[in-house]
Formats: structure tokens, sequence, C-alpha cells
């Protein structure tokens, strides 16, 4: 009886030691990471930005402010793969104060997987408009990422 | 006996076994920027509203590749004499000294500087270590694939920015995204000061515009450190020290009296010698503060 015991306790510490674990978002960040370095050529890689979203019954804007430079080349690149429902994502070169702002990037309806290459600028603000889920209970969750490259 | 030592063996598994489950638990606290909204019931629009503003910031890589674009020089003896990580106690001082040797191993690989890169390569190895963080030159043989290429400039630069890639996973995995913007202004300021005292040189006017045009990020880098204050106090004082600068630099007369520059994407700002020597001074202030530990 010992042994069973001992048996399935040292299956447990297996189990819990060498498998991954998942997060509850599903945010396999290594996946995300992979899927946008493919492409990235030619371009180098600069940084990076995780971002979990919880979908509520608000409405919700999140900023990223991106800072670069005249004359530069730079390539951004978004997978929104993880989460469980479509935002939108647009890409500004003046903040959210500002009263004159029109967007030099919005995503389309659908995109998962997008690749923008930045016309002259000396910053960004990248916007991600999360819809609101007026019939979610608890409300779902994901991660997106968002790489920059530059040449 | 035997008995007494397999019920110590099946002890001490069901302790292991009761912590890797904490453990796990443990791993759903959300470790990525997060989107702070209320409870639903106390939602009354549904109208956007933005809760966070976050802040990518470049790498020290890319400041260099600027840098060396504009026709910044290779200069002896400019970059960090200071060759003992041991000597870096406090998490902070190692992370900004991590940056001063990111960004002293950027200008040697960009400028053929072979033994230099190497050294500032093992330099930085050897602080990322003593952060905790050594794994991540471990990951994709970087290391051993650096020395490798060594000589092959582009090479080099693309094995340094996948260094930066699993660095900046390694951060946010393990909730650490502080430690990436103090790096970075560790980087920063040790580019600033490389910049400066190569352009006392040669007074090459397109440096003198790049040195101008890094001074507009100081404002994100400040603001990125301030929203990761929480999790790191001592980040106080080096937005202080940060913000001395950019005061220095906010009241150059070319500065002041010419308010819509840091948007203008078709002028690019230059400052006078005077000017670029008072930013030079505070700079190096700075950078002695960190290298000194």
């Amino acid at each position: 009886m010992k042994k069973i015991v001992y048996a399935g306790l040292v299956g447990l510490v297996f189990v819990f030691g060498f498998t991954t674990i998942q997060s509850p978002d599903n945010c396999d960040k290594k996946a995300l990471t992979a899927s946008c370095k493919k492409k990235m050529e030619p371009y180098k890689y600069d940084s990076q930005k995780f971002t979990k979203i919880s979908f509520t019954k608000k409405a919700q804007q999140l900023e990223v402010e991106v800072p670069v430079f005249i004359g530069e080349k730079y390539r951004l690149i978004f997978n929104t793969t993880a989460l469980p429902k479509a935002i939108q994502i647009n890409v500004y070169t003046k903040d959210k104060d500002s009263k004159k702002r029109e967007p030099i990037y919005t995503s389309k309806a659908g995109d998962t997987e997008m690749t923008f290459d930045v016309p002259r600028a000396r910053k960004l603000f990248v916007d991600y408009d999360v819809p609101a889920d007026t019939l979610a209970q608890k409300g779902g969750s994901g991660c997106m990422v968002f790489m920059v490259g530059y040449k | 006996m035997l008995v007494n030592k397999k019920s110590f063996v099946l002890k001490g598994t069901m302790l292991i076994a009761a912590g890797m489950l904490l453990a796990s638990c443990g791993s759903e606290t959300p470790k990525e920027d997060t989107v702070i909204t209320p409870p639903a019931d106390t939602v009354k629009t549904a109208s956007a509203e933005t809760e966070e503003v976050s802040y990518s910031l470049p790498s020290p890589l890319q400041i260099a590749s600027i840098f060396k674009k504009s026709g910044l020089k290779y200069k002896d003896g400019v970059t960090s004499s200071q060759k003992d990580p041991s000597k870096y106690t406090t998490n902070l001082s190692k992370a900004l000294n991590l940056g001063v040797y990111s960004a002293d191993l950027s200008y040697t690989v960009l400028n053929k500087q072979n033994q230099e890169a190497m050294n500032y390569m093992k330099l930085c190895r050897s602080m990322a270590d003593n952060l905790g963080m050594g794994s991540v030159f471990e990951q994709s043989n970087l290391s051993k694939r650096f020395e490798k290429n060594i000589g092959n400039e582009d090479s080099l630069a693309y094995i340094i920015a996948e260094l930066q890639m699993v660095t900046d996973m390694y951060l946010d995995e393990n909730d650490q995204q502080q430690v990436t913007s103090i790096v970075f202004a560790g980087a920063w300021v040790e580019s600033m000061y490389v910049g400066s005292k190569v352009y006392e040189k040669g007074k090459d006017k397109s440096l003198n515009s790049k040195l101008a045009e890094q001074m507009t990020i100081l404002g994100s880098i400040i603001n990125s450190l301030k929203s990761q204050e929480k999790k790191d106090p001592t980040i106080g004082g080096l937005v202080a020290d940060l913000e001395s600068i950019k005061t220095v630099y906010d009241a150059l007369p070319s500065v002041k009296n010419n308010p819509a520059a840091a948007d203008d994407t078709d002028k690019e700002m230059t400052l006078t010698d005077d000017e670029v020597s008072t930013l030079t001074k505070k700079i190096e202030e700075l950078r002695t503060k960190f290298i000194n530990g």
C-alpha cells in the first residue's frame, strides 16, 4: 500500500515539477514572441511589450508610448491570437490629450497578427481599444504582444 | 531502519509535492501590464477610458546604431573602466551598470573593437549573474555564438538583439519589468556620455543633432521609471537624478526658445557648443555616480 502511495506522490512531483504550468489566460509568451520574430526580418528586434487584457462590461483603452527617432525605419508587429475577443489597435503620433490627433494605423476587423511599417515620426502612441463585453458575467481574459523592430 | 528511511522519503516527497502545488497556484498572479478595471457592477457607462499608459523603451543597441550612423567614431578610453561587477552590491547599481556595460558592448561591437567587445560581453554576463538572470546567456548558446562570430559586426549585432529579446522575456516572465527600465536608464546615460565625449573632439554637426534628439526620449525614460516605482522604491532617487538632467536641458536657450522642435519631424534640433558642454557636464556627473555605485 505504501509503495502505491509513494509511487503516486513521486508521479505528482514529476507532473507538477516538470510540466509547463499553463497560465489561466492561456498566454504562451514564447510562442507569441516566436510568431512576431518571424515577421521581423529584415528589421532587428528592439523591444516587446506583453499586455494582459481582461474583458469587462466597460470598454477600456490602454496606451503604450514608444519613443522613436527621426530618420530611422521601424516595424511594429502585433499578435492578439491569445485574446478571447477582438480588440482594435490604433497608432498615433500624438498622445491622447492632443486635440488634433489622427491614427496613422488602424487594425482591420478580424486581424489577429498585424505588421505596420512606420512613417517618419518622433513618438508613437499605440492604443488598444478593448470593447465592452456586455454579455460577460465574469469576463474573459488573455494576453497580447507588441514588438518593435528597426533597421 | 529501512522503514524509517522510507517514511522519511515519503514525508519529504509529500512536502515537495505540497510545495509545488502551492507554487503552481501562485503562478496565477498576473505578471503582465494589466488593465485594471472596477468590478462590473460598479460600471455605469460603456464608454472607453484610458486606464493606464505604459512605455516601450528602445534597446541600447538601437541608440548605439543611431550614433554610429551619425558618424560617431570610436574613441579609446571613453567606455567604462570599472571592470569589477562584484563591486556593485545593490540591485539598482547592478542594473544601472548592466546598462552601462550593454551600451559599451554595443558601441565596441559596432566599431569593430573585438577584444573590448569580448570583455564587455563577459562583464554583461557577470553582471546578469549578479542580478540572478545569468540563464538568459545560456539560451540559444548566445555567449558561444558571440565568441564564434567575433569580427563579424552584423552577426554580433543580431546576437545582441537576440540577447535583448530573451532578457526582455525573462524579466517580463519574472515580473521584473522595472529592471528593463533601470538597465535602459544606465545604457542611455552611458551612450550620451560616449556621444558627447566624441563630439567634444570633432564637433560634428550630425552628432550634435543626434545628442539633442536623444534628449527627447528622456521624458519617456523618467515616466517609465515612475510607473514602476511601487515595485522598487530606490527608483525614486534615479528619477530625481534624471529629472535634474532634463531641467538643465529644458533651460538651454536653443531648447527654451524653440518649444515646437520636440514635435517637428522636418527640422533637427541643434545645440551650441557651450550648451553641449553644459549638458555633457551634467551627464558626466550622473555617469560617474552610476559607475561608482
